[in-house]
């Protein structure tokens, strides 16, 4: 916009002062206006070579002697610092590896830089990604599966992690995700709001029992709304599209309902029990269990205000909500519906295909994986769920509060449905939350929300996968 | 898209400086002696050469291989440029999904340009009516122009904060019900025109300063020594002699609406339930978050064919009158 306009109103003014530049360096003598403008092309000739060369150069490589291992993660928010302080450990314990890592905000742009740097041929040695893109990743050549053996000798093996989380890294018989954490959408509560509504368990924390199916639940939200006096169940779905579908989600597994998400074919769902889960929300979204019309950030600072008693996040909220209530507990999802399940995905490493693979790079990378998930202690403190079992066993995991609460979530951990479209940061998300916002909202009946819902997903079938 | 823009703002503003230009130039050359005419039409490529590689580079060449982009099912991650003829410009055409958000950027330009046209001749007229404290009204009324799209979405995000955003909090104070500013679909984009006319109105309210006070105080002294009152003065001089300054507003402001990209992708992100979403942002997420460049592709080159078609219509009566 502002080139734009610059450049009209510079074509505006151009005849008078054009021609007065001409009249008075013609007088003066062209030489040296020339020289000028040489030496200024030359300088500018000089600095974009020069930003050449630097982008060519492998950073803080050759030099030292050391094997360059380049990671990307998407760690912007409080859990970035915990991975520098991880790289820091594994960096210090592998002295002929230089680590960088390199924090990129996280979101669909992420995974637009990291799909466009694969197909450059010259990604970094390994990145952090969302598992539930794996299926948009892993068909279209992107990524490179792991060698088994080569993680055994660095003492990583299948028998090291939960099995829904490793069974969801594997692609076509193979290994292309090594998972760093599952990290679940959980409840939060407010120990004290917990407490004064009788919802409390004798160790002081949330009884699970008493939030357990749908008539509990909101009943539970209403005893801590009279507490509070606003509200019960902190909850933002307006502008958070990953919110409402993290809910959904989960809420439609707990359900039982079912998916064929095939290519080429029209969508299905159980709508029958896609519409009840609607209802739900809708009772939820009542005013008094949880606000009407509540984006993320009003529903984190009414919980982080003792103005609500609970409130549906990710774990990674842990480390903010934690400064504003220092004994927040939290819990898995409540079993609102028959089965437990629990909506989560997994950060996990993936090996981005090389166009020019280097083996003692290659194995300098197993090192660092191999060593991060180690560091999985550190990981742990920012609320997620190490992947790397070994970790979860020790005993100064089990004395980490409230993440021992809320660990068995992993057990029942329910992923993104398997399609190249869906996952964290996809197009898929923010189209199926835009879906809902209508029904949430109150503006429309329940069914509305699962008949746009079904015609985006056949929208999406209907395209090729570009990948 | 820029490509396209900045080619066709050109003309309304550079035409008459060619003109001029021509008509000036045989003078200027029988004035200089001793350089013959090719050595001085050689050094004239030097100095071109600069902004006719930039544009080479950055225009030219993006613009060409876009458009045999378009022809292709290029994908981002690198896989597929087979020729597949016109099928993007099929999908597109029966794509209920582009012509939704081209009447979104269309929807938006309208809500948009009017009131950043009619909203800065006002401001500009008062001000040039010589309220006191010229340069505060002139600075505040520019000022908010400085700010990026992200400090502006940010700020008006806050505002429009459903729940406990300030101007809910006000409303509720004159016992005023909460208004969806950016989570109800037939209000969004009505605060997205609200914020950008904040944001934007001080660059075409500094021209029509420009403007005002580039008319001969003459006219006006004329005027009222034969006895026109102010509002005749307003009707008779100000406006008509405004008139080549607004349709240039018109031109650029209308421009401008149409790539409108930045503070809805910012603020919301294109819903609720994409009723904010502009043609561009579904190009983007087509392109960059779908990987599907040549499709991607071809929808902004149907935008483009149409701009031109839009700007070529807007110009043919200007023409004209010069």
């Amino acid at each position: 916009m502002t080139l734009l306009r610059g450049r009209g109103a510079t074509g505006q003014g151009s005849p008078g002062s054009g021609s007065r530049i001409r009249s008075r360096a013609e007088s003066a003598g062209g030489l040296s206006r020339r020289a000028l403008l040489q030496a200024a092309l030359a300088g500018a000739g000089g600095i974009a070579l020069g930003g050449t060369l630097a982008g060519c150069a492998a950073p803080g490589a050759a030099s030292s002697g050391k094997t360059p291992v380049m990671i990307w993660d998407l760690f912007s928010g409080g859990d970035g610092a915990l991975m520098q302080e991880m790289v820091g450990a594994v960096a210090a314990a592998n002295p002929d590896i230089a680590v960088d890592s390199t924090t990129l905000e996280w979101g669909a742009p992420y995974y637009t830089k990291l799909a466009m740097t694969s197909s450059g041929g010259r990604p970094p040695e390994a990145a952090v990604m969302h598992v539930s893109r794996l299926a948009g990743y892993a068909p279209g050549g992107l990524l490179e599966p792991f060698d088994l053996d080569a993680l055994a000798a660095l003492e990583v093996t299948e028998a090291d992690f939960a099995p829904a989380v490793w069974q969801k890294a594997q692609f076509d018989g193979q290994l292309y995700a090594l998972p760093l954490d599952t990290h679940p959408y959980i409840m939060f509560h407010n120990p004290v709001i917990v407490q004064d509504a009788s919802l409390a368990g004798p160790d002081g924390k949330l009884d699970l029992d008493a939030v357990a199916g749908a008539d509990r639940f909101l009943a539970a939200g209403r005893a801590m709304a009279e507490v509070t006096g606003e509200t019960g169940v902190g909850w933002g779905y307006q502008r958070d599209t990953a919110g409402c579908w993290r809910m959904f989600w989960g809420l439609y597994s707990q359900n039982g309902g079912g998916y064929e998400l095939t290519p080429g074919r029209p969508a299905d769902l159980d709508i029958e029990a896609a519409t009840e889960v609607f209802e739900f929300l809708q009772e939820m979204v009542d005013g008094t269990v949880a606000a009407k019309n509540q984006d993320g950030n009003a529903a984190a600072g009414r919980f982080m205000t003792a103005r609500t008693g609970t409130m549906f996040a990710g774990e990674w909220d842990l480390p903010m909500f934690r400064e504003a209530l220092p004994d927040v507990g939290a819990t898995q999802f409540p079993a609102i519906f028959g089965t437990p399940a629990n909506y989560a995905d997994s950060h996990s490493f993936v090996l981005p295909r090389q166009a020019h693979p280097d083996p003692a790079q290659r194995e300098a990378t197993y090192r660092v994986l191999a060593g991060l998930l180690k560091e999985g202690l550190t990981w742990a403190s920012a609320g997620h769920i190490p992947a790397y079992q070994p970790v979860v066993e020790e005993p100064a995991y089990q004395e980490l509060v409230p993440q021992r609460d809320y660990a068995p979530a992993a057990e029942i951990a329910v992923f993104d449905p398997d399609a190249w479209f869906t996952g964290g940061g996809s197009d898929f998300q923010t189209r199926m939350g835009d879906a809902m916002t209508d029904t949430l909202a109150g503006e429309a009946p329940p069914r509305t929300a699962v008949t746009r819902m079904l015609s985006e997903m056949d929208r999406f079938l209907s395209q090729p996968n570009p990948a | 898209m820029t490509v396209s823009n900045t080619g066709v703002t050109a003309p309304p503003g550079q035409a008459p400086a060619a003109r001029s230009a021509a008509t000036s130039r045989p003078g200027t050359r029988a004035g200089t002696a001793g350089k013959s005419l090719r050595e001085r039409d050689r050094s004239g490529y030097l100095f071109v050469a600069p902004f006719a590689i930039a544009t080479g580079l950055f225009l030219v060449w993006p613009t060409i291989s876009g458009l045999w982009m378009s022809f292709t099912n290029q994908s981002l991650t690198g896989t597929g440029s087979e020729f597949i003829g016109f099928a993007n410009y099929a999908e597109a055409f029966s794509d209920p999904q582009v012509w939704q958000t081209l009447w979104h950027t269309v929807w938006f330009t309208i809500l948009s340009t009017v009131p950043l046209v009619v909203v800065a001749l006002v401001m500009a007229l008062l001000v040039h009516t010589g309220l006191p404290g010229q340069w505060v009204w002139r600075m505040s009324f520019f000022a908010p122009y400085l700010l990026t799209s992200a400090v502006v979405s940010g700020l008006s995000a806050w505002l429009f904060q459903p729940d406990i955003g300030l101007l809910d909090t006000w409303l509720a104070a004159l016992g005023l019900g909460p208004v969806g500013w950016i989570t109800d679909e037939n209000v969004a984009m009505f605060s997205i025109a609200l914020v950008t006319v904040w944001w934007t109105v001080g660059f075409n309210f500094l021209l029509y300063l420009a403007a005002l006070q580039g008319i001969p105080a003459q006219q006006y002294e004329a005027a009222t020594i034969d006895g026109a009152g102010g509002w005749r003065r307003l009707f008779s001089i100000t406006l008509p002699q405004l008139k080549t300054i607004t349709g240039v507003i018109v031109v650029l402001q209308l421009l401008a609406s149409l790539k409108v990209f930045d503070q809805i992708y910012l603020l919301t992100k294109g819903g609720p339930n994409g009723s904010t979403r502009p043609i561009l942002e579904y190009v983007y997420d087509i392109g960059f978050t779908n990987y599907r460049l040549g499709y991607a592709s071809a929808i902004s080159y149907v935008f483009f064919a149409l701009i031109l078609v839009f700007t070529l219509v807007r110009l043919m009566p200007t023409r004209k009158e010069a």
